[in-house]
């Protein structure tokens, strides 16, 4: 019986990101990605042209991009059926998941309202834009501690059949790695460190999508292993 | 609901323990918990340099603060303060009562108190609304900003202290044998709070 | 400490006559490794801290809340010069998360008193992780937006500059909460896993907070963002309390039973 919502929620990962997938498409914005560099009525006229399209995209990622958390929450259970000395780290992946959740939702805002009024001066719809951006790319501490907790979580997991694999723990401080420079597009407006740049836009985010994926598997064996576990049926 | 393991409490719980369930019938070294008093030393101090800095802004602006010193209300200011003079020696009476086993009695004095307190913050309640009134708020001049601070504050710790004194009659009605030095630690800090308006009713209302 | 390190190192696991834990980082069973490692991150990243808000970004102390469109530009044409602000503020996004170690370090501390629900514990890491976008995370964005276009309008600069001081100095009801939750928690909690005296103290900074609030209304004197009272006795009182916070964390880690078995 309480594998039973964890189930469920598992499957809301794919789902989101399913969901989140198609918002990112429809966007407009993501593929490729807004310059920095794009002048104020360059930017203007993009949301002017787009207006409709990013809407509808940032409407949907409003309504549905908080949905993973519930995904995180699971792993959060997973993580104090493992055997380390307290739940310090579960409670930190907790805290970590909550603030990032926040910032999804504020940089969707930061769009709509850059959106909402296509005539409005140049400069301002720029700086939605910039703000947008910035909350989207910039503050990867959460993700990254949710990672480095999770790692350490799992390595000192002391179970004889750990609740994740080992590797998790090595492919969370990879992802985490990857994720990070996401921070650099504060300091640089082009190159690759830039909010669509090569690192700070494409490697960031195909890893954090890759890394849901490859967390879904994880965890839905899990379920299965605590399922077997207490003897109820996943 | 918790499973632990009781081991021996923690140091500071034992120190507690000792100053709640010690009467010494000599020597007693601190009235209440040591906690409070350091409570009181630390609030005394930050409130010390709120004194400094509203001493500093009365000397650069002396003139404007004189006149608008004139539009405070002396009267009100002095029933303040007897009030809650009257409050303390209250409570201090009733923790002398509740030290001697009079309990019923220290009980009705702590009622008294709160009822003294409770008047002082109906007193200022109107006192500031008429303030308002004439167009004395916050963002007036300088000095109308360290006075609804100042008396602000204080009025914030009292509401803390009515609380604090709501508890001690709790534990005179309630308790089988009424915890001395919970008492003491809950009387000292409303003696703090009078001491404060002392200073603060001297420079705010009556310094020239 | 030294006996957690050389856990970390050697594999005592053989020489232990329990069964041992297969654990990738070995540590004795029972030990509290995983709390030590969130205490340490602690003065950590209250180092990377100081670094971003005093040297980098010189948000802290605060520029001056009384300055026109031009000294908004200037404050960041000063910081931007050796791009300090970006370095500065990319820094504090990629360290702010680890601050949720130190509030679950709290929570698992708090989950241990008796006599207090569990309520109080989730209560106080929702709302610092409520705080850390409005608090922490909003100055970092707005200050690196603001400081990325040089030439942006003035209008808009000396907008982003007040957004990003007035919200973090104004950043009010989360901490408020923060304290009132944790000074209930300890005055209730039979077992004083912390002293009584840092729920005294705790009054302090709930003050502060509320001697902040009237940085909405000033721009100059003891009341704006960057005064005297405001500013510099809040912080001075903040830091006492957070040293004092700290000791007593870390005497409570420290006193638990390495048998205990906290609730879930």
């Amino acid at each position: 019986m309480r594998t039973k919502d964890q189930t469920i929620s598992l499957w809301l990962a794919p789902v989101t990101a399913a969901v989140l997938l198609l918002a990112f498409c429809l966007f407009r914005g993501f593929l490729p990605p807004l310059s920095p560099a794009m002048s104020a009525e360059a930017v203007a006229s993009f949301y002017k042209e787009n207006a409709g399209w990013i809407r509808l995209s940032m409407v949907i990622m409003n309504l549905w991009g908080i949905m993973l958390i519930p995904f995180y929450m699971v792993i959060v259970i997973q993580m104090k059926r493992m055997a380390t000395p307290s739940h310090v780290f579960a409670y930190a992946y907790l805290g970590a998941a909550s603030g990032g959740g926040a910032l999804l939702a504020l940089a969707n805002l930061f769009w709509l309202m850059a959106a909402f009024r296509p005539d409005r001066g140049a400069e301002l719809i720029q700086l939605l834009n910039d703000l947008g951006w910035m909350t989207f790319t910039a503050p990867i501490g959460m993700i990254v501690a949710q990672n480095v907790t999770l790692a350490l979580a799992i390595l000192m997991d002391a179970r004889p059949q750990p609740v994740f694999p080992r590797w998790v723990a090595h492919y969370s401080i990879v992802t985490g790695i990857l994720i990070a420079p996401g921070a650099l597009a504060m300091v640089y407006q082009s190159g690759p460190f830039a909010w669509d740049g090569l690192f700070a836009f494409w490697i960031r985010n195909s890893a954090f999508a890759l890394y849901i994926a490859v967390m879904f598997f994880v965890v839905r064996a899990a379920i299965r292993q605590q399922a077997v576990e207490e003897g109820v049926p996943a | 609901m918790t499973s632990t393991v009781h081991t021996a409490p923690p140091a500071g719980a034992a120190t507690a323990v000792v100053s709640e369930r010690a009467e010494p019938k000599s020597a007693r070294h601190l009235p209440g918990e040591a906690s409070m008093w350091a409570f009181v030393i630390g609030d005394l101090v930050i409130f010390s340099v709120y004194f400094t800095i509203y001493m500093l802004y009365r000397i650069w602006n002396h003139q404007m603060f004189l006149e608008s010193q004139q539009q405070l209300s002396q009267t009100l200011g002095l029933l303040n303060t007897l009030l809650l003079l009257t409050s303390s020696w209250f409570v201090a009476l009733s923790v002398q009562l509740a030290r001697a086993g009079e309990i019923a009695r220290a009980a009705r004095l702590i009622v008294g108190g709160s009822a003294c307190g409770l008047a002082f913050v109906v007193v200022k309640a109107f006192e500031w609304s008429d303030k308002v009134g004439q167009d004395f708020v916050f963002t007036t001049n300088d000095f109308f900003m360290f006075y609804y601070m100042l008396t602000g504050v204080h009025l914030l710790h009292v509401f803390l202290g009515l609380g604090i004194l709501l508890f001690m009659w709790r534990e005179l009605g309630t308790a089988a044998q009424p915890r001395v030095a919970m008492l003491e630690t809950g009387a000292t800090y409303w003696h703090m709070v009078d001491l404060l308006w002392l200073i603060i009713y001297a420079l705010v209302y009556l310094m020239r | 400490m030294s006996a957690t390190m050389m856990d970390v190192s050697a594999r005592l696991a053989s020489a232990m006559p329990t069964p041992a834990p297969k654990a990738h980082i070995q540590y004795r069973r029972n030990s509290k490794l995983d709390q030590w490692i969130c205490f340490w991150s602690i003065p950590v990243f209250y180092v990377f801290f100081g670094l971003v808000f005093v040297c980098l970004t010189r948000t802290m102390p605060p520029p001056s809340a009384n300055v026109s469109q031009a000294g908004a530009i200037s404050f960041f044409q000063s910081v931007a010069g050796v791009t300090n602000t970006h370095i500065g503020f990319a820094l504090l996004v990629f360290s702010l998360g680890f601050y949720a170690m130190n509030n679950a370090l709290v929570v698992v501390q708090m989950k241990r008193m008796e006599g207090v629900s569990q309520a109080m514990a989730y209560a106080y890491i929702v709302v610092l992780s409520l705080g850390a976008l409005p608090g922490c995370m909003f100055i970092a964005i707005v200050y690196s937006v603001a400081a990325m276009r040089p030439d942006r309008d003035p209008q808009l600069v000396s907008m982003l500059y007040d957004m990003g001081m007035l919200s973090y100095v104004g950043s009010l009801g989360c901490f408020v909460a923060q304290y009132v939750v944790f000074v209930i928690a300890v005055l209730l909690d039979k077992r004083r896993i912390f002293p009584k005296w840092i729920a005294y103290f705790s009054i302090w900074v709930i003050f502060t907070e509320i001697l902040a609030g009237p940085i909405f209304a000033f721009k100059t004197g003891p009341f704006a963002w960057d005064g005297a009272i405001s500013f510099w006795l809040g912080t001075v009182v903040w830091v006492f309390w957070q040293f004092s916070f700290t000791i007593c964390l870390y005497k409570a880690i420290k006193r638990q039973p390495l048998d205990e078995v906290v609730p879930a």
